[in-house]
């Protein structure tokens, strides 16, 4: 009589854990000491009955059916903490990451994938590149205008030659430009020569997160072909 | 998120020129060089302040060293005195809870009981500004105080450097 | 190797190079040990307690310095290093700097004074940097040389001349030297054996550990110096930050081992999970069991002789054992704990979270190797091993690539004390074997003053009290111990000391011997089985008998039964004391008579520890007679494949046996067994099966062990299903060709290993410590052969000691899987017939597992011979619970018998792989070598003794005498002790009817004398 639960095993079929190792040669699965000290470090313990030392061991047991529906991979949040102190060093993360990306599109987080999406045309929450210029130039007018110590006040977009090139999450520009406003101080007082680009801005990225290596591949090749074209010497990410 | 681009470039072997730098590292360099005057005499009530160290900036993007770098700018802007550390901290801190899409994949019950930890950590340290370098870490620690009844406030570190700003 | 050198340099003075330089120095040969600090006893020292015996690690350890320091054949040589070493074996020439110590030893008396005026105060990095010394120091309190050193880094005088000097100001006896220079000595010697010892991990590079970053959370060598008596708070354990005592503290093992991430150690440590254990039972013993202590582990590696018996009897005492891993250790939160307490939290095997608030938590950290012995090797020549320790010789751990080079210890691997201590006397009878012909060329001969006279003189007794640190002194009240001895009759002096056992303590007890014209010592300490021999060369120095001796034990009997009731212990201390001064004030002087030794050796079992013991004798010139009970050679070792290192172990048993075969110092006799034994210690009459006679010297008991043939709840089919085999079974599928093996093992697509059967269960509670690596070494080979069949391991700890961890990881690495199981949960095994069906629960899931084995492969535990306790008796050792012959001492004396002349080797003394048999085998030789390298051995001086008058002649005496000592007089009848033969058991004093025999100094003179004045 089987148990409900229970995993019979007449000969292991590892696909799961066969595609994984293609994508990810260091994924290390087979190096699990089963110790868990990942289980003791990670937040997601227990969520959605699972912990990263449970789901190394599904692949390694070919339990893929199981893997391929967890909704732990979104309770994962990729932090990074169990590889920390794994005596393996096995990312566990990044078999997340694998997993998320073999999930059906229509089967994924929609809000997730929307912002992928959004970002591939202009950013994260979707606002135009031509209103993300629009609101710096407002925002930055009415400093100037409003506080007479900052009146000099500049946010150069897409400025040749910048010594340093500013991302801008796009939150603020969405729906609160006025965060915006200390950096630019800051970078003023300091007096540094940088600039915001008026494409591919968003200092956030959550193609990474969908699990489509190749989206985010793309947006960040973007980014980095706009930066270029700026001749800018530093990057600077603002978080 | 700085690991996006440090591990994107590194991952997909992308040409560029640039130097990729955090805006955290420069704030300190700017401070110790002098182009950036702050001066903590403003919290005077003794305002009492903690960090988050985003996983993606410190413990899978430049390290320790970051994380330190983060203190150094925060104890120069709000107090020495003012600042009190949270455990476990800067490579080994607990993710807030919002990292990985979370904020954005909908599964809200999920985020919150994972953000728990991150509550306690934040509630043991008893401060009254928590700074949040990151956006994501931003909005989820903003979350999960509101939704444990933190008696916290939630902001940037660039609000509490233009406050203390010397020109 | 023409004229090799009689003399040896030994590098690095702990318990390995200590161990070796005295088994050589016995032996004939001349040795320089040379130490880097300013004291040799290395990290053996610092212990508090060792396991499993729970011995004091400094107690049993002193003697051992002492003896090093005034052996005339050792030179000790501290504070120095190895520069440079030319030549080849046999002929090397060493050149080595010492550097100064800035007081002159042959000034020096000790005192203290210097450092008590020293100003400049620094971190104790014997207590690992807990508390302070002084620039002039004296590194612990039994340091061997007792010479205090000045360190020249923090030296005030030393680094700015005429601005301090206080030492030598205050030095009474003017041995300050500041203008001291580094000198070189320049040394010609056959060999050497490197002994460096090992360095601790530093446990402050893992982050998440907390080290050096949470108060209260430190390693487990300091905290061996915390519950240390000599240690930095006198052995009451306290926290650092505010000095309470912990009440509940955790162990997180594993830390800088088994970790490739960020400790860059794959290996195991082996040593840590016993430590933590002791360190838990011996903690919870220093607070009264006011201690709530858990070790948080992986796989808990108790493999070790006695180990696991340890192991369950922690468990019975209380001490928490979790099988988890604490990922991160945070000062506990307000609301959880007070401050200085930490919060440890982690998930349990159940997959549910846990925090829990401890006043302490230690690291149980690992063993590496010191920088300073990496640049060492390279000096020499010598390769680091992929783990960055030594590299050796698989089968033979104690030889290098360097011919003449040999090394000892932990350097080469991680190890315990018993075993360091096997490999140094095994390093030192590789020596021997290659400087045989320079035996005593080198060394000197100990003259002692002559005996004093004492005819007509009263007893004058002197009475040496020893705190023994907070051993004796924290129960009983030394100094009214001291006062009331001196009103005992014909004492004439008393006094106490805080180690008596250390240099300048016996130092002194020789002057005052002279100067106070005693002629009876009593010692108050500890146990005459390991100090007697010590005081009593300090009678001889002083130009007494040794036998006007008596100890009385206020420790073992004493301060550590009672410790809470320290005024009845401090009475009852004063009545040994009483009983001690009333015994030997009756002493007499005995002259002890010398036997020529039979320069031969027996060598009872054939198998590889046999023949190398045998080879090794040989080679050493001793001729050898090995007796088998079988018809061929080899033993055990003819089932094995390989060893865990993969290497073949064909062809070394071949080479064993055919030099054994064919060695002209060895008779080999098959089918022999042992039937009687007369005679003892270098003169052993043996009678063999074949009735022939044996005369020998020493002898050495090498008869192996057996598997156990799975049975009951145990057996899985063994025996009735074809597809169940052991891993005997197994290897010989695994011996044959690939294509034959492949062809066997056609039908197998799912391998199943059962580990621990028979082993770690209530009928047998010892680890067999080799089933894991040899089960694991095997499911390699499977998946080699076939790497796609499925490999499942159904263990209950892993426990592949040392660098065997790495073939763990490689079994891993190739896809086998690993499911723990539980004694309370067995796997079952359904449906033998058609096909075998396993059922097991795998505790990470939560979730039973169906397995359908193809082949089933059992670990069998090793078991006991019946006839090795038969045997036993012939030599009057003695076996332990567990069936397998016991040594003199767990820790320090691994290959001896308590019966002097005889030692053992291999499987009969527990369970364990080729290579540590060969070791031991070695160490066993070079035991018996100190026996038959000289050439009398000196007899008993307490002797039976017959009143003939009494003697009725029933000669009962004669029948009892377990040695035959006794005899009848062909001219009176009356019975008659041979003193050569007696070795003073007492059993014929018992014995007699009449009263007609005595034992020289424990006549009932002497014994009543002692027992009526107990009870004062």
């Amino acid at each position: 009589m089987t148990a409900p639960d229970e995993i019979a095993i007449k000969k292991l079929t590892l696909k799961l854990k066969a595609y994984v190792l293609e994508k990810f040669k260091e994924a290390n699965i087979d190096y699990c000491l089963t110790c868990g000290m990942c289980a003791s470090g990670c937040p997601a313990t227990g969520l959605e009955g699972l912990d990263p030392r449970k789901f190394l061991r599904l692949l390694a047991l070919g339990q893929d059916d199981e893997l391929l529906s967890t909704n732990w991979i979104y309770a994962c949040t990729i932090c990074g903490r169990c590889k920390h102190a794994c005596p393996m060093g096995i990312d566990v993360g990044r078999i997340v990451y694998l997993l998320r990306g073999l999930r059906p599109l229509e089967d994924r987080p929609k809000s997730l994938q929307k912002s992928c999406e959004l970002q591939k045309t202009s950013c994260s929450t979707g606002i135009s590149n031509e209103d993300f210029v629009w609101v710096v130039n407002d925002v930055l007018e009415e400093t100037c205008q409003n506080e007479p110590d900052w009146a000099e006040l500049k946010a150069p977009i897409d400025k040749k030659g910048a010594e340093y090139y500013l991302n801008q999450n796009a939150k603020e520009p969405t729906v609160e430009p006025e965060e915006m406003v200390p950096l630019w101080k800051i970078l003023h007082t300091v007096g540094i020569d940088w600039t915001y680009s008026s494409k591919w801005w968003d200092g956030a990225n959550y193609c990474m997160f969908t699990g489509d290596a190749k989206d985010w591949e793309y947006t960040l090749r973007k980014q980095v072909e706009t930066i270029e074209e700026l001749c800018c010497r530093y990057y600077i990410n603002t978080e | 998120m700085y690991y996006v681009v440090s591990e994107g470039l590194r991952r997909f072997n992308i040409p560029h020129t640039f130097e990729f730098l955090s805006i955290i590292n420069l704030y300190a360099r700017w401070i110790r060089e002098g182009r950036l005057v702050v001066d903590s005499s403003w919290n005077k009530e003794g305002l009492r302040f903690t960090v988050q160290d985003p996983c993606k900036l410190v413990r899978q993007g430049i390290g320790d060293s970051v994380a330190d770098d983060l203190r150094f700018v925060v104890k120069k802007v709000v107090g020495e005195e003012n600042f009190v550390d949270v455990w476990p901290n800067k490579s080994n801190n607990y993710c807030c809870g919002g990292g990985g899409g979370a904020l954005q994949s909908g599964f809200v019950k999920n985020r919150r009981h994972y953000g728990r930890t991150k509550f306690d950590q934040f509630a043991a340290t008893g401060a009254d500004v928590v700074i949040t370098p990151c956006h994501n870490c931003h909005s989820q620690v903003l979350d999960i105080c509101k939704e444990f009844g933190g008696k916290w406030q939630t902001t940037h570190l660039w609000n509490w450097i233009e406050k203390a700003l010397v020109r | 190797m023409n004229n090799p050198k009689g003399s040896v340099l030994v590098i690095g003075g702990g318990i390995s190079g200590i161990q070796t330089a005295l088994d050589m120095a016995d032996s004939g040969l001349y040795v320089h040990l040379v130490e880097s600090s300013a004291a040799i006893g290395g990290s053996m020292g610092q212990l508090d307690k060792t396991f499993p015996t729970n011995d004091c690690s400094a107690c049993i350890l002193s003697p051992k310095l002492v003896e090093c320091g005034r052996h005339l054949n050792i030179n000790l040589l501290t504070l120095s290093e190895l520069v440079s070493l030319d030549g080849a074996a046999g002929n090397f020439k060493a050149v080595v700097r010492q550097k100064p110590r800035y007081v002159d030893p042959a000034k020096c008396i000790a005192c203290g004074k210097c450092a008590e005026k020293c100003p400049k105060s620094v971190p104790n990095e014997y207590n690992l940097g807990i508390g302070k010394r002084k620039a002039i120091y004296l590194k612990f309190p039994q340091a061997v040389p007792l010479k205090y050193a000045i360190d020249a880094k923090n030296c005030i005088w030393l680094n700015k001349p005429g601005r301090c000097g206080a030492c030598a100001k205050e030095c009474p006896a003017g041995a300050i030297n500041f203008d001291e220079k580094p000198v070189e000595h320049v040394l010609e010697v056959g060999a050497v054996v490197m002994a460096p010892g090992f360095k601790p991990y530093d446990p402050s590079l893992l982050d998440f550990t907390g080290y050096g970053r949470v108060p209260n959370v430190v390693t487990s060598m300091e905290f061996e110096r915390l519950l240390s008596p000599s240690g930095p708070c006198l052995g009451h354990v306290e926290r650092a930050s505010d000095k309470k005592t912990p009440r509940r503290i955790a162990w997180l093992q594993c830390v800088g081992s088994r970790d490739k991430n960020r400790a860059c150690h794959a290996y195991c440590s082996s040593v840590c999970c016993m430590y933590a254990i002791k360190q838990a039972v011996i903690a919870k013993e220093h607070m009264a069991g006011e201690l709530s202590a858990k070790i948080f582990f992986m796989d808990m590696r108790t493999h070790g002789k006695g180990f696991e018996a340890y192991f369950e009897r922690a468990k019975a005492d209380g001490i928490g054992f979790e099988r988890a891993r604490v990922h991160s250790i945070i000062p506990a939160p307000h609301g959880k704990g007070e401050t200085g307490d930490v919060l440890l939290r982690f998930a349990n095997e159940n997959g549910e979270m846990c925090e829990e608030v401890f006043d302490m938590a230690v690291l149980s950290i690992g063993l590496e190797l010191d920088s300073s012995t990496v640049a060492l090797a390279s000096k020499l020549g010598i390769d680091l091993n992929g783990d960055g320790f030594l590299k050796t010789q698989s089968f033979m751990p104690v030889l290098t690539q360097r011919q003449g080079v040999f090394v000892c210890g932990a350097a080469s691997e991680p190890k315990d004390i018993p075993q360091s201590v096997t490999e140094a006397s095994a390093a030192a009878a590789e020596v021997e074997k290659l400087l045989a012909s320079a035996r005593w060329k080198e060394t000197k001969v100990k003259e002692y003053p002559s005996e004093r006279d004492l005819k007509g003189e009263p007893p004058r007794i002197g009475v040496f009290v020893c705190h023994c640190g907070i051993n004796i002194a924290s129960v009983v009240n030394v100094k009214a111990v001291t006062e009331y001895a001196k009103t005992l009759p014909h004492v004439v002096f008393s006094q106490n000391n805080l180690f008596t056992c250390s240099q300048d303590t016996i130092v002194s007890m020789t002057d005052i011997i002279k100067r106070e014209g005693l002629n009876r010592v009593v010692v108050a300490s500890c146990s005459p089985r390991t100090h007697e021999p010590l005081f009593q060369e300090t009678l001889r120095e002083a130009g007494l008998n040794r036998f006007l001796f008596e100890m009385a034990n206020i420790r073992d009997q004493d301060s550590w039964v009672h410790q809470s009731e320290p005024e009845k212990a401090t009475q009852k201390a004063k009545e040994l004391v009483k009983m001690a001064v009333a015994k030997v004030a009756s002493h007499q002087p005995l002259s002890e008579g010398k036997l020529p030794v039979t320069k031969g050796c027996l060598v009872i079992g054939g198998g590889v520890s046999g023949m190398q013991a045998a080879l090794n004798l040989a080679e050493q010139g001793f001729a050898v007679t090995l007796i088998e009970k079988g018809e061929a050679l080899g033993g055990q070792a003819l089932k094995l494949v390989r060893n865990w290192e993969g290497l073949a172990v064909a062809p070394v048993l071949s080479e064993l046996a055919q030099q054994t075969i064919s060695h002209p110092n060895i008779t080999v006799r098959f089918k022999t067994q042992v039937k009687d034994v007369e005679g003892s210690v270098g003169r052993f009459k043996t009678t063999l099966s074949d009735g022939s006679v044996v005369e020998h010297g020493a002898a050495i008991i090498a008869v192996g062990a057996e598997p156990w043939v799975p049975q009951g709840r145990w057996q899985y089919g063994y025996g009735v299903d074809a597809r169940v085999k052991t891993l005997h079974g197994l290897d010989e599928i695994l011996k044959k060709s690939q294509t034959e093996a492949l062809e066997a093992l056609s039908d197998v697509n799912q391998a199943v290993f059962m580990h621990c059967v028979g082993s770690r269960i209530p009928e047998r509670p010892y680890c067999s410590r080799v089933c894991c690596s040899h089960a694991i070494e095997q499911a390699i080979a499977l998946k080699d052969l076939k790497p796609k069949m499925d490999v499942f391991m159904l263990y209950r700890d892993v426990r592949t000691y040392g660098r065997r961890e790495h073939i763990y990881e490689e079994a891993r690495s190739k896809g086998v899987i690993f499911v723990r199981y539980d004694l309370e949960r067995l796997p079952k095994l359904e449906g033998v017939g058609a096909r075998l069906e396993l059922e097991a629960f795998d505790p990470v899931l939560g979730r039973q597992i169906r397995l359908s084995p193809d082949l089933l492969v059992l670990a069998t535990a090793i078991t006991p011979r019946k006839d090795a306790g038969e045997l036993s008796k012939f030599f009057k050792c003695a076996i332990n619970a567990d069936g397998f012959l016991m040594e003199a001492h767990a820790k320090l004396r691994p290959v001896d018998f308590a019966t002097e002349g005889v030692f053992l080797a291999g499987l009969c003394h527990y369970p364990k792989p080729i290579e540590e048999s060969i070791v031991q085998a070695s160490a066993a030789a070079a035991r018996a070598a100190m026996v038959l390298a000289k050439d009398f051995v000196p007899t008993e001086a307490i002797v039976a003794e017959v009143t003939p008058a009494k003697c009725v002649t029933c000669g009962v005496c004669g029948k009892i005498c377990p040695y035959k000592a006794i005899s009848k007089s062909q001219v009176t009848g009356k019975a008659e002790v041979n003193p050569a033969l007696c070795k003073g058991c007492g059993a014929c004093v018992a014995g007699c009817r009449s009263d007609a025999i005595r034992l020289k100094n424990f006549a009932n003179k002497e014994l009543i004398a002692a027992i009526s004045a107990g009870g004062c």
